[in-house]
């Protein structure tokens, strides 16, 4: 496969040393990863102690913080886990192992993956390296930074609300949300369960689709995981197109009201995208979906509810960090929580106990998840109708470090056009267009249950009239 | 004033599945602390629960035969508190859909019997057990996630012997289902009661919730204490506190643990974690077809048979117990018999080598066999129990026991004339009473003769010459 070379091989003697310097030194621009140790990755031997061989024999990757990796952290960015190593892998890494990749290290996210810009890690921010004085988004932050300074060809996020596509788009990277239950969340440390996956970003689409089809498939230990079933799967082609050009025949959806509030270089790197699309053949249509103007609110309300359950047992008594000096049970929660958590990470849990308050459920709760069938039914209605669905993924470009334009609130209204997918657990695809300012910027294509490889092939083809640019400081995938 | 007491029960039941509701360790009691745990009972980060459908169906089956509505589509909630022995400080329960809802049980009171209302029963899971020594708590997580099945009455029992009374009939139908073992001792079943006292007529009162009754007789005084405590504080003008109370064992009396339960708020949610189970028509239907024979309608037909009480009781105690008893029927054994056959011999058995060795190596048949020997006086009760034991102890057919047994009886007269004989002289003081009017002596001359011949002689032959050799 085109993604092998230069990778193939890099774990191993003269070049893993050369590997382990270059990471060593992109590490300390960047901040990429909580836990790095290229000379001693996690990977899945065979029976005589050999190396797996499969379609990703050999690669290295990152993985998120929040992903179980068996022998190493799992702190979610957040001191609370601190120290806490996993004894168990999460499904998604297995399948990556038992394909044959290797794991290096874990990287920073904001902590518990709430936020955007990787700011809200208890241990460090990390750069963006197309412009280090910004943000490589978040909260997959690491992850997206360590792929897009090539220090690793693909690696694991999580996505709740855009916490792999937007990161992706900061970064110039493919990142993919699956279908809700196409990939396992066993070990996926537990934010928002009916809106989480996990998800990868790469620099290619090839490697993108690799990654996804070997992670996909139905786990015994996630009961609301599911196999594709078999008419997406047997539409795992390259679309055909024609004359009139490789989208011929294709429809793309852009929602009214795409184009409001959007950054200039967001708005130009969208419209440059579109007409790629046009230009290879696609129609492209307009489409009314009102339900989007109650995507924020629907997706707040349900992502803190279920994260004030979720977190509750963060509470230092088997395991993680406790903090000494308590004298009760409620005394040693008390003192471990107020400590080991962020403000962020209060706030939400805060938030979802009063919106699940009994007597208030209907207010808030029970409206919220009424509001989600209305805009699952839409968005799944839509998204049958047509190719994809386009819309920019976020507001902004790259925003700069602390910039206080963009504090958590005006983050958490930025995250329309990703959350939608969340709530109706449909699968989107950041994927680059055009460098504006020297920033990346990116298009979302959201596309119907199980429609991923649709995505892929449309990003194809927009790679071939976009085709996505590396950071200039990292141009070069290490070592080349 | 007259008063008017209403007792409800919460009653839960663990569930005897081989594993834990939503993970694969297994569900057993006894085992070395934290030794049966995994990531996913543990609560630890990232793990998710996979339910155990085993542990489901014994739930549904439980709710079919309590007469409760089955649930279609029933789903898991979380219910979060913050507890040291909680894991995950939620606990996946049911509350909007529990598998079942209404139904009744009826259950024998007095020579009577009484039928309570059912509120709901709801599946979930358990949570660890923390034990206090000195300054520190020690927590076992063996216990947590372990299935468990909450069943809810209304509050119509009026007194702690009627509940007392509705715990021993539920243990032995759950007993029958083979969905608990029903032991209170260890825990596998436990009982919360709700109490309140009004005047009567007033409906009912302020609810106080009595816990840490882990035997029916603390069951029953726990609520007895506490009914004579609401009655005298209303007798005497006080208020009575909405409160939880621990029933104290060595004090007799319970005992303010938390004021104000109403206060808790659970935030009952939906499980992201775990779709809803949909129980189809087949699903439905095979619960159904799995339905037993309630021990009260066994116990009923063997009353109806002239059984006495207490000996019904002994058979329907264990539902082998009461199969084999309808086995040995259906072969042709006579009822009477078999009931005091089974209540002496087998119940002495049971005891001995358990349950399961005698129900799996005594069928109808065999033990319809030794009853109609018994019963046709072809053989004595040594020889029974001789028969008895090559099936139990031994694994042997009993009807091989007795053919071989008959081929060495004595039945030759002049031999069984001799053995009469020495037994009267033995027992010359026996016979001398049975001589005067006492019918029971000539047991002691018949047991004295059938001992001699080490069991094999005819009884009915023997008999006839010990009669004729005391004259009578």
């Amino acid at each position: 496969m085109s993604h092998l070379p230069p990778w193939g091989g890099i774990l191993v003697g003269a070049r893993l040393e050369a590997y382990s310097r270059v990471l060593e030194e992109r590490e300390r621009g960047l901040g990429a990863f909580l836990e790095l140790d290229p000379r001693n990755p996690v990977r899945a031997l065979d029976k005589d102690g050999k190396a797996a061989t499969g379609a990703l024999a050999g690669l290295p990757f990152a993985v998120k913080d929040n992903i179980a990796v068996e022998g190493m952290g799992l702190s979610c960015g957040s001191r609370i886990l601190d120290g806490f190593r996993s004894p168990y892998s999460a499904t998604c890494v297995r399948r990556l192992l038992e394909a044959g990749a290797a794991c290096i290290g874990k990287t920073n996210l904001d902590e518990f993956g709430m936020g955007s810009s990787s700011e809200n890690s208890a241990y460090k921010p990390s750069l963006n390296p197309w412009d280090r004085d910004r943000v490589p988004g978040g909260s997959s932050g690491g992850s997206a930074a360590a792929v897009a300074a090539g220090m690793v060809p693909f690696a694991l996020g999580t996505d709740t609300g855009g916490s792999v596509r937007q990161p992706a788009a900061f970064c110039g990277l493919y990142g993919l949300k699956p279908t809700y239950g196409a990939v396992s969340r066993f070990g996926l440390v537990a934010y928002a369960s009916s809106l989480e996956t996990a998800g990868v970003m790469a620099r290619t689409v090839d490697l993108a689709q690799a990654v996804f089809v070997a992670m996909a498939g139905r786990d015994p230990r996630d009961r609301t995981s599911v196999d594709a079933p078999g008419e997406e799967a047997a539409d795992r082609r390259a679309h055909t197109g024609g004359a009139a050009g490789p989208l011929a025949g294709s429809r793309i959806a852009v929602p009214s009201g795409s184009l409001l509030g959007l950054e200039p270089g967001v708005e130009r790197g969208f419209r440059n995208a579109i007409d790629a699309l046009r230009d290879a053949g696609a129609e492209v249509v307009d489409i009314e979906l009102p339900s989007l103007a109650h995507v924020v609110p629907a997706y707040y309300v349900i992502a803190t509810a279920e994260a004030s359950a979720n977190l509750a047992r963060f509470t230092g008594i088997s395991y993680g960090a406790r903090m000494a000096g308590a004298e009760s049970h409620e005394e040693l929660v008390l003192k471990t929580r107020s400590a080991g958590f962020g403000d962020e990470v209060k706030l939400r849990i805060l938030l979802g106990t009063y919106v699940l308050r009994s007597g208030f459920q209907y207010r808030y709760y029970h409206k919220a998840q009424k509001l989600r069938s209305l805009i699952a039914g839409e968005l799944a209605a839509a998204a049958l109708g047509v190719d994809a669905i386009a819309s920019p993924v976020f507001p902004t470009q790259a925003f700069r470090r602390g910039d206080p334009a963009m504090d958590p609130f005006m983050q958490k209204l930025a995250d329309r056009f990703t959350c939608a997918a969340n709530l109706a657990g449909l699968p989107a695809l950041a994927m680059p267009s055009t460098l504006e300012g020297g920033l990346p910027t990116g298009i979302q294509l959201m596309g119907r249950a199980f429609g991923e490889d649709r995505l892929f092939a449309i990003a194809r083809v927009l790679a071939d009239h976009i085709p996505p640019a590396a950071p200039p400081l990292y141009s070069e995938e290490c070592p080349a | 004033m007259k008063y008017q007491s209403f007792v409800g029960l919460e009653i839960h039941i663990h569930l005897r599945s081989r594993t834990k509701a939503f993970c694969s360790c297994p569900a057993h009691f006894g085992d070395e602390p934290n030794t049966n745990v995994c990531p996913v009972c543990m609560g630890y980060p990232g793990v998710l629960p996979a339910l155990n459908e085993e542990a489901l169906a014994m739930a549904y089956r439980t709710a079919h035969a309590l007469g409760c509505t089955l649930e279609r589509e029933s789903f898991f909630e979380r219910k979060s508190y913050f507890y040291p022995d909680m894991p995950k400080n939620y606990q996946i329960s049911q509350f909007a859909r529990p598998v079942g809802r209404g139904g009744a049980f009826e259950f024998e009171l007095g020579g009577g019997a009484k039928t309570l209302r059912l509120r709901e029963c709801h599946f979930e899971e358990d949570a660890g057990k923390m034990i206090h020594a000195g300054e520190k708590s020690l927590l076992d997580f063996n216990r947590a996630g372990c299935p468990l099945l909450e069943i809810v009455t209304e509050p119509e029992l009026s007194s702690g012997t009627e509940a007392e009374a509705m715990l021993r009939s539920l243990r032995r139908l759950v007993r029958h289902l083979g969905v608990c073992d029903g032991n209170m001792e260890e825990g596998s079943l436990r009982c919360d009661a709700n109490v309140s006292v009004n005047t009567e007529g007033a409906g009912l009162g302020t609810k106080v919730e009595v816990k840490n009754m882990n035997s029916f007789r603390f069951v029953r005084e726990a609520i007895e204490f506490e009914i004579e405590r609401q009655t005298k504080a209303l007798d005497e003008g006080e208020r009575i506190w909405q409160e939880t109370r621990l029933w104290n064992e060595n004090h007799g009396a319970t005992a303010t643990m938390r004021r104000k339960e109403s206060s808790h708020d659970y935030r009952f949610f939906p499980e992201p974690d775990l779709p809803a189970f949909a129980a189809s028509d087949e699903y439905l239907a095979g619960i159904a077809s799995a339905a037993i024979a309630s021990p009260l309608a066994r116990k009923r037909a063997l009353l109806a048979l002239g059984i006495p009480n207490e000996r019904a009781d002994s058979i329907v105690e264990e539902r082998g117990l009461a199969e084999l008893f309808d086995a040995a029927l259906a072969a042709g054994a006579e009822a009477a018999a078999t009931a005091t056959f089974m209540e002496s011999d087998i119940r002495a058995r049971v005891n001995r080598f358990g349950l399961s060795q005698v129900i799996e190596r005594l069928d109808g048949p065999g033990l319809a066999a030794i009853v109609q020997g018994l019963a046709a006086g072809e053989i004595g009760a040594g020889v029974a129990r001789a028969a008895l034991d090559a099936a139990v102890v031994e694994g042997k057919d009993p009807r091989k026991h007795l053919e071989e047994a008959s081929r060495s009886r004595i039945a030759d007269y002049p031999a069984i004339e001799a053995i009469a004989r020495s037994a009267v002289a033995a027992e010359r003081d026996s016979a001398d009473a049975f001589l005067a009017g006492n019918a029971k002596a000539l047991s002691r001359v018949m047991g004295a003769a059938m001992r001699a011949s080490k069991g094999m002689a005819d009884p009915r032959a023997l008999e006839a010459a010990i009669r004729k050799e005391i004259g009578s």
